[in-house]
């Protein structure tokens, strides 16, 4: 099924977005490489919290304040000092997707809009993560929060539901509505942040980073349209903005090289700022396949895990 | 470049049409909805210009052709002399040049002179120029010389000099219009090289340039804050002194400036040696007036002279005159003798006369002399009888210029072979019974009535006249006033150079109760006057009036031989007076007999002082009065002929041509727009 049968209405709320050859594609990825997303697929992945588990990770010096249960005896008695055994957490994590629902969002010139692309990656990962019973959540903003489902092992539905009914509506900003939800993710997990970020990359990052604050890992993906990179309009016209309605004469052909030069600036700016903060970040093209957009996120998380 | 049709103009308001559908189109064009202008923003206007430009040359092809069409449609014309100047070619140039006394004013004439040897300077190698020296008249110093005479025009220049006489410029402008008139160069022009005094314009006077003359101004104005006072006029009152006469000058000075005159002085000269000086303070735009002592009149022509402060325009600040003492009218009175004279009443009232004064003798008919009728200017006969031989030799007495006053009463005869008088005295008409007559119908335009012109200026109905003679008038006699009955009463006749005036009743109590009539005496006054021609001679003329010789009063014309002008010039006069001098110089003319070299008469020559006036005016207004053509001559070729049709035509064909380009454009701009909405 194309991604444009995807998009057609169904019967069953969410269920378009369960594109089975798309999960099919994601499942056919090797265990290591789904296990490089936190808490993506329960038991196969490696918490990067050190807790209590099952799985035994190293031993380290006893300090006072440790709990004397998890002092190892038997080292005790081989070596006559105290060391604490300390194990790789196995948890079921948040997991939530913020999502931009801002009306530039609504744009598509490939059959398919940004917003509609977002909406099938959410409902992917979403899927992906439920299936390892991780708690999903969901939120959906523009220049405030729209849309919030807490995170719940039980709202994969709701997660679905309200992805089905959204609707892009007001002019976006970042800034607000994320510094407003960084508050609400105390407990660690992770964070997808998926946005067309029309604004200047210090305003984008400075808005997102306080995500991280609390311990939480953050992933961006940045979604654009083909038209939005490549510029490939021909004839003299009005461009309008979808969100405060202004109006520019534009002469493509003539500005072509420099708005293209200004887009690489802007992602490269993006990409060099969200690497300096230690966020993950991603630039996904809707005329790209899915998958391969999730491939290339699952990849890289992969590389960056063996770097730890 | 002229139109036909200008109303068609208000059909460019059309040229908004295209703007107005490049404006709707443009919000009607493609909008591409697009998230975000962020980047598009950035990229900088020049892009966004581009665009315009580029629709604007679209834009700029459709008004042209509009513009072209609606021009072709007020059908221009070009007028052949428009055609004529802008193809060049060779000028005939007319250098004016002002040489009225207010061009000394300052270094006005030195850069006047250089104006115009400017103008000589700049004439081509096919050039012609003409060099026109202009003050009250103008005179053509070079005519039409080629430009590789310039030597000739500038010595011409170089010889200029200021005269005495005031600006007009409307001779001047005429003779520029006669010899640009008569050239046949292409191109005319006219330096009018001028302080461009607003007295010196008084309307166009129907001086008019040839149609494409060009007039260019050299306007000599400037430093017009200086210092100017000028001596305007002198009034002359006479006074009689211990039996001498003496006459008390008064000068008006005015100071035209906008400056006060604190310290400056004015003087009195007589003879040429300074009598009196006095302190002159003039506010600015004001004048005074300054009287000096009495003067006692030493003998004729005594000349005068008001001179007044010291100021960059010297010309003004003299004033000169002549004052002689007054000559009696001497009046031989006939009388007939006796206690019982009737001359009494006439002896008094000349007696009383002081301007001018009558001198009057007492002889009976019998004991006139020659030496008598010699000296005398006017005869008086009141009811005398008058011998044949007296009759004759007073015949010859007016023949010679003198004037007689004869008064008809019962006692008068007169011998009837003598023609003197206007009329034959017939049989007297006794009015003593019942109404006396009266005199009415008067001839008030004569000289002898023209001071009873006015109304209450003398009743000549009060005096009623009890006796009178009839009389038949003769050829030639004019009847001046009648009785109320329409009997003439009284009568004049021209014989020879003299004149006889016939009073029909007596001027005595004997006939009428006249004498005792307030009119009487200026009646008296005014007959003798009248019949002496006297006529008190001006002490100064203006320069451009004309000098006449027999100016010298007493002097007879016959000895007004030789004229000395203040520069020291001789002039000729004829003898019998056909050629008349025109004064043009300031200062004092002599009079002087051919032969002997005896002043006979001294005439004082002043400048025109409204040129003191140096109020400049636009020299625009002379332009466009001298260069404007009315509308019938605008129509006809620069020769003045009609066009014919088809040089009309030719001349308007323009508007073809303009017509095909604006439809070649309208579809020019299809073409591009068609190509332009395929990319």
């Amino acid at each position: 099924m194309s991604l444009l049968d995807a998009h057609s209405p169904s019967a069953v709320p969410g269920a378009r977005f369960m594109d089975p050859v798309v999960l099919a594609r994601i499942g056919n990825l090797s265990l290591v490489a789904r296990a490089v997303v936190d808490g993506f697929i329960n038991g196969l992945h490696k918490a990067p919290y050190f807790g209590a588990s099952v799985d035994f990770a190293e031993h380290r010096g006893y300090v006072p304040g440790d709990d004397i249960r998890r002092v190892d005896w038997r080292l005790w008695a081989r070596t006559d000092r105290y060391y604490v055994k300390e194990y790789e957490a196995e948890s079921n994590m948040n997991f939530s997707v913020l999502l931009d629902v801002s009306k530039s969002m609504d744009y598509g010139t490939i059959g398919i809009t940004k917003l509609d692309y977002a909406r099938i990656l959410t409902a992917c990962l979403t899927n992906l993560v439920h299936h390892q019973r991780d708690r999903v959540g969901f939120v959906a903003f523009d220049d405030d929060v729209v849309e919030f489902v807490p995170p719940s092992a039980k709202h994969m539905e709701t997660v679905l539901h309200v992805l089905d009914r959204l609707k892009p509506g007001r002019p976006g900003s970042l800034r607000r509505p994320l510094h407003k939800l960084a508050e609400h993710f105390g407990r660690r997990g992770v964070l997808v942040v998926i946005s067309d970020f029309y604004e200047d990359p210090e305003t984008v990052v400075d808005a997102v980073t306080p995500l991280r604050f609390r311990g939480n890992d953050l992933v961006v993906f940045h979604v654009l349209d083909p038209a939005e990179i490549e510029f490939g309009f021909s004839s003299a016209s009005a461009f309008e903005d979808l969100e405060s309605g202004e109006q520019i004469p534009v002469v493509p052909e003539a500005m072509r090289r420099d708005y293209m030069s200004l887009v690489r600036a802007h992602i490269d700016a993006l990409q060099q700022r969200f690497s300096e903060v230690r966020v993950d970040y991603t630039l996904l093209d809707t005329s790209k396949p899915l998958d391969h957009a999730l491939f290339r996120y699952l990849t890289g998380r992969e590389k960056k895990l063996r770097l730890r | 470049m002229s139109f036909l049709a200008p109303l068609f103009f208000v059909a460019l308001a059309a040229l908004a049409i295209p703007v107005l559908i490049h404006l709707i189109q443009r919000e009607k064009k493609q909008v591409v909805r697009f998230p975000s202008l962020m980047f598009i923003q950035r990229v900088p206007y020049k892009s966004v210009r581009r665009r315009r430009i580029h629709n604007w040359f679209l834009l700029m092809v459709r008004l042209t052709a509009l513009a072209l069409i609606v021009l072709a449609f007020s059908r221009p014309f070009v007028e052949r002399d428009e055609l004529g100047v802008a193809a060049g070619g060779a000028r005939e140039v007319v250098v004016l040049l002002d040489q009225s006394y207010s061009v000394t004013f300052g270094d006005r004439w030195d850069r006047a002179r250089a104006a115009a040897s400017e103008a000589i300077d700049g004439l081509g190698p096919d050039d012609r120029g003409s060099v026109v020296l202009f003050s009250s008249g103008a005179e053509i110093a070079m005519r039409s010389a080629p430009a590789g005479e310039r030597q000739r025009l500038r010595a011409a220049v170089a010889a200029a000099r200021p005269s005495a006489a005031a600006t007009r410029y409307a001779p001047a402008l005429k003779v520029a219009g006669s010899i640009l008139a008569e050239s046949s160069l292409p191109r005319r022009e006219v330096v009018l090289i001028s302080d461009f005094q607003r007295a010196g314009w008084r309307g166009e006077e129907g001086a008019r340039l040839p149609p494409a003359t060009t007039l260019r101004p050299v306007a000599l104005t400037g430093d017009a804050d200086r210092p100017n006072v000028s001596v305007t006029a002198v009034s002359l009152a006479r006074s009689t002194f211990s039996n001498q006469e003496r006459v008390a000058v008064t000068a008006v000075v005015v100071n035209r400036s906008a400056r006060s005159l604190g310290n400056g002085q004015v003087a009195l000269e007589i003879g040429g040696r300074p009598i009196q000086t006095e302190r002159l303070e003039v506010e600015a735009n004001s004048s005074v007036s300054i009287t000096f002592a009495p003067v006692t009149l030493a003998g004729n022509f005594m000349r005068g002279t008001v001179r007044a402060g010291d100021d960059a325009l010297a010309a003004d600040n003299v004033f000169h005159f002549v004052v002689s003492p007054v000559q009696p009218v001497r009046v031989l009175v006939l009388d007939r003798g006796g206690a019982a004279g009737g001359a009494l009443y006439v002896t008094r009232a000349l007696a009383i006369g002081d301007a001018p004064r009558f001198e009057a003798t007492l002889r009976q008919p019998d004991a006139v002399s020659d030496e008598d009728l010699r000296r005398a200017s006017v005869v008086v006969a009141n009811d005398v009888a008058v011998p044949a031989s007296l009759g004759r030799r007073l015949q010859r007495f007016v023949e010679g210029g003198g004037g007689f006053f004869i008064a008809t009463g019962a006692r008068a005869t007169w011998a009837s072979d003598v023609d003197l008088l206007p009329a034959a005295v017939e049989a007297p008409v006794d009015r003593s019974r019942g109404e006396a007559a009266r005199v009415g119908a008067l001839e008030f335009g004569h000289p002898v009535f023209e001071p009873f012109r006015t109304p209450r200026s003398g009743d000549f109905t009060a005096a009623r006249i009890y006796g009178y003679r009839t009389v038949q008038p003769v050829t030639g006699a004019e009847v001046l006033a009648r009785f109320d009955a329409g009997a003439p009463a009284l009568l004049e006749r021209r014989v020879g150079a003299g004149r006889v005036l016939l009073w029909s009743s007596t001027l005595d109590l004997a006939w009428s109760d006249f004498p005792l009539k307030p009119v009487y005496l200026p009646f008296v006054h005014q007959a003798v006057r009248h019949l002496a021609a006297y006529a008190e001679p001006a002490p100064w003329l203006t320069v451009g009036q004309v000098l006449d010789p027999s100016v010298g009063g007493a002097a007879s014309p016959q000895a007004s031989g030789v004229v000395l002008t203040p520069s020291g010039r001789r002039v000729g006069i004829d003898e019998e007076g056909a050629e008349v001098l025109e004064l043009t110089e300031q200062g004092f003319y002599e009079l002087r007999s051919r032969t002997g070299d005896t002043v006979t008469a001294v005439v004082a020559s002043n400048v025109d002082t409204a040129e003191s006036d140096l109020t400049a005016m636009d020299p625009k207004e002379i332009i466009a009065a001298t260069t404007a053509l009315p509308e019938t001559v605008r129509q006809a070729g620069a020769t003045g002929r009609a066009l014919t049709p088809e040089a009309q035509e030719r001349s308007q064909r323009l508007w073809w041509y303009l017509l095909c380009v604006g439809i070649l454009l309208l579809g020019a701009d299809t073409v591009i727009s068609n190509r332009l909405s395929k990319t």
